[in-house]
């Protein structure tokens, strides 16, 4: 696979090109945000934006996916395998997808969700804006950077450079004015995405490995989790806006007919207080989460230690999502963990 | 235990994909629980490890996490007990003989039958815990020559919540079961034992190589657990079937975790030596 | 099988939600007129009959001697149906009920004329009980087809118990924070899809309340991102909520 080139001039053309032949789905504005959502010329995509409201998992995992719909006692599965390309996805995002890649995959494959995944092409690019709450660059370890995407685009002076490192992200270049990138675009992008890791105005104290046993230390510390929780509203944006959470809710709809309908599922959210309900009928219920406290541990246990085994990282990317979309401004990672580690 | 045969479970490879089950037979068994004998619509022979859970569902109602309370040596049809909780349950539970239902399964890992043969196995039912442990009770008495002594407990709120008279009828008779049973409340004709499950205990004496299975109210394990320590049991011999909000069955969902692991695939039964190390298990 | 009777009364309330029925117009609310018969219905129709399959009722429970004419309903109707911020909650009247001189405020020198005698304003299920209930204000007219559509197939609606948060974040609307302004999102009860925080309007929790809705955080919340005065935060839900609040109780709610 080789590294390619092409010209600030030329740039606009491949990304119209591109998007009049396949679905792109990239960054945009919304108002002073920015958002993933379809990219129809190139005036549209916002390379230089910091992070969007939603992680790009949503287009693999819709907020509502219809997983069955039925008729009567009738009934198909409803697998969306239509690729699209996913373009200017930020390296913490294709951190996050591969983490969702695993767990859809391993023991049962999810095909609801890997169909698609898997006829999709995904382009990385590098970080123009650093995003106020983001914290990525002290997130992880050495060998966990992000692997599935299938090309990598970097800005520079004058033009763009593209890495391709499947046949995928190869096939991308036949929709522009690509030229063969020289050693020295070559390391000056690799100079570009090395240099921004620093960036992060914020910043863990500790490695992963050592916040990985503090944090399951403090697991039985029920005042530092009430104390931490005590602000929670239980909303669930914090889960909402992650890109490694994936938990859903499965419910059936009835079209108004109430003969056919759909069997969806939404995103949930481990934060809400019904998320562990059971009912046990006779009007009693076994509530496995009841208070803030123990639903905000379960968070914070899940992003810092339950999965890091299985993942080989922390399931946390350091986007900053959640940091930003607590209005209790409660959830923020570097706040929780550094105080975890100080207790 | 024995891993999921997947391929059973994901027709199509879509793994929210159910398949079609008729309804052979249904009695009421409580005011709230229907006990519905079911089979394969397809006529394909029911496969399943005892203690294994399915995704029972009805379209446009949803679907519950249900244990089998049959045991698979009876291939030809299964058994499932419906305690009317909510939306799913309720539709479920106004079903006839005749009508479809839905079912995603087996699912999880049941009960370990290699570690129980040729040992002692004590089963301990609390209420409705007695459903999914039917399947292994069946099992034994089916296989009963495999295993060594058998004892059942089994405790309900009052008299009228006890389920499968018929087999509890045969259990009293039978040489070869040591059946106890007890009701928090009596009324006027309970002429049995009144008092918490754990009264039984000593009802009999336990060999402490006893293998245990317990299924009831999460209240109940802590106290079970305890009557076990006290004969010696150890922690590795002692089965939990667990209850949780098993939303998808097949590990993704995220209701049903506990720490690392799933109620739903890495469970419902687990030993309980292993639960001691996994926090909110218990 | 006939179709069922169903009829519409209103209490105290601005008869908004019925208002917002007749708003229907479109082919869905044409549909389901096939299948139901409609008895009564004080904005469309007057007529009255004894037996009702389906009630509707309207507003909230604010005089005494309003009991008797629920009771009637109760007994006439098969299932009853409570619609409306009013009827489930006591709604936006409820805001008087910590103000002795909410008639003083409102009517001034007829404060006193007998026909504006009234209690607390309190949800219809303080009187009766109620079997659904439709929230909002005024309640969402797609919500109200689907429970009914559910109901006359002899099925349960399902509403969710999640704050409206949740339902915005899923439409990645900017949150009314970042943008300088309030919101009761985080404890408002969602199933509107978060309409008005898509409008670029906050959520004043018109559908209620979660069920453990963290009033002291809000309060916080409101003063330290919402520019609001301590009293000013404070009071912030009795708009909508005030029955629901927890301080609801020493008022007799």
């Amino acid at each position: 696979m080789n590294p390619y080139f092409i010209t600030a001039n030329d740039f606009d053309a491949f990304v119209t090109k591109m998007s009049k032949d396949k679905k792109v789905i990239g960054p945009k504005a919304k108002k002073q945000k920015f958002v993933f959502g379809e990219i129809k010329s190139a005036d549209h995509l916002r390379l230089d934006y910091d992070v969007t409201i939603l992680p790009p998992k949503k287009v693999f995992t819709p907020t509502c996916q219809t997983l069955v719909t039925f008729d009567g006692d009738k009934f198909e599965g409803n697998v969306d395998n239509d690729g699209v390309i996913l373009f200017g996805v930020h390296f913490y995002d294709i951190r996050g997808i591969d983490i969702t890649d695993l767990l859809f995959r391993e023991n049962n494959r999810d095909v609801n969700y890997l169909a698609k995944r898997e006829a999709s092409t995904i382009v990385g690019s590098n970080i123009q804006n650093v995003s106020k709450r983001s914290f990525w660059g002290s997130i992880g370890t050495s060998d966990s950077g992000p692997k599935g995407h299938d090309a990598f685009l970097t800005k520079m002076d004058g033009g763009y450079v593209l890495e391709c490192l499947t046949q995928k992200g190869e096939d991308l270049v036949k929709f522009g004015n690509w030229s063969k990138a020289s050693a020295a675009q070559v390391s000056e992008a690799e100079k570009i995405n090395k240099d921004v890791m620093d960036k992060c105005s914020q910043k863990l104290s500790h490695s992963s490995s050592e916040i990985a046993e503090k944090v399951r230390n403090s697991f039985d510390n029920q005042e530092l989790w009430s104390n931490l929780a005590e602000d929670c509203f239980s909303c669930g944006s914090c889960n909402t806006v992650c890109p490694t959470c994936y938990c859903f809710d499965v419910q059936d709809k009835w079209n108004l007919n109430q003969v056919s309908g759909m069997r969806n599922r939404y995103w949930d959210s481990c934060l809400t207080e019904d998320f562990a309900k059971v009912s046990l009928g006779a009007g009693s219920e076994e509530n496995f989460r009841e208070t803030r406290g123990e639903r905000f541990r379960h968070r914070i246990m899940r992003k810092a230690t339950y999965l890091n085994e299985k993942l080989g990282t922390p399931a946390c990317v350091g986007c900053g999502r959640c940091s930003a979309a607590c209005t209790a401004d409660i959830a923020d990672p570097v706040n929780v963990i550094n105080k975890i580690m100080e207790v | 235990m024995t891993a999921t045969d997947y391929s059973q479970v994901a027709p199509q490879g879509n793994i929210f994909l159910p398949k079609e089950c008729k309804i052979v037979n249904v009695k009421q068994v409580t005011e709230l629980e229907r006990h519905f004998t079911l089979k394969h619509a397809d006529g394909s022979k029911v496969k399943f490890e005892p203690g294994q859970i399915m995704e029972v569902s009805l379209f446009g109602f949803g679907e519950i996490p249900i244990g089998y309370a049959s045991s698979p040596t009876r291939e030809n049809t299964f058994d499932i007990v419906i305690r009317t909780v909510g939306r799913v349950s309720g539709a479920v539970n106004k079903l006839n003989e005749g009508d479809s239902l839905f079912i995603r399964g087996p699912l999880g890992h049941g009960f370990p039958l290699e570690d129980l043969r040729k040992k002692d196995v004590l089963i301990v039912a609390g209420g409705i815990g007695l459903c999914p442990t039917r399947s292994l009770i069946q099992y034994i008495t089916d296989k009963r020559s495999e295993f060594k002594r058998f004892i059942l407990f089994y405790g309900t709120k009052d008299p009228s919540q006890q389920m499968f008279l018929d087999d509890i009828a045969k259990w009293k008779k039978a040489n070869d079961v040591e059946y106890h049973e007890t009701v928090d409340r009596g009324d006027s004709n309970w002429k049995g034992n009144v008092g918490v499950i754990t009264e039984l205990f000593k009802k009999t004496e336990l060999s402490a190589d006893t293998r245990v299975v317990i299924c009831g109210p999460p209240i109940m394990f802590r106290f079970v657990v305890a009557e076990c320590e006290k004969v010696g049991i150890k922690y590795e011999n002692i089965y939990l079937d667990l209850e949780r909000r098993m939303k998808c069955g097949v590990g993704k969902c995220g209701h049903c975790q506990i720490n690392d692991k799933y109620a739903c695939i890495d469970g419902p039964v687990f030993r309980y030596s292993d639960l001691k190390k996994l926090e909110e298990a218990l | 099988m006939s179709k069922p009777k169903v009829a519409f009364f209103d209490f105290t309330c601005c008869e908004g939600c019925q208002i917002e029925l007749t708003n229907f117009g479109d082919t869905n609310f044409l549909e389901l007129l096939n299948h139901i018969d409609i008895v009564e219905f004080r904005e469309a129709m007057t007529e009255t009959s004894d037996h009702i399959d389906i009630a509707f009722i309207e507003g909230s429970f604010s005089r005494e001697e309003d009991r008797k004419r629920l009771e009637k309903i109760r007994e006439r109707a098969g299932v009853v149906i409570a619609y409306g911020a009013c009827a489930v909650t006591g709604g936006i009247n409820a805001l008087k009920n910590d103000r002795p001189d909410y008639k003083q405020c409102v009517y001034g020198k007829d404060a006193e004329m007998p026909h504006l005698d009234s209690q607390i304003a309190r949800p219809i299920s303080d009187a009766i009980k109620v079997d659904f209930e439709v929230s909002g204000c005024p309640m969402d007219k797609y919500e109200f087809l689907d429970i009914v559509s559910h109901l006359l197939h002899g099925k349960t609606p399902v509403v969710p118990n999640y704050p409206v948060c949740v339902e915005c974040k899923r439409n990645e609307q900017i949150c009314r924070f970042d943008e300088g302004d309030y919101c009761l999102g985080m404890i408002a009860k969602a199933g509107c899809g978060a309409k008005c925080p898509a409008d670029g309007i906050p959520c004043e929790a018109c559908r209620g309340f979660i069920d453990s809705p963290n009033e002291a955080a809000l309060k916080k919340v409101l003063m330290e991102r919402g520019n609001m005065s301590e009293k000013w935060a404070e009071k912030k839900t009795k708009m909508f909520t005030a029955n629901l609040r927890s301080d609801a109780k020493t008022l007799g709610v």
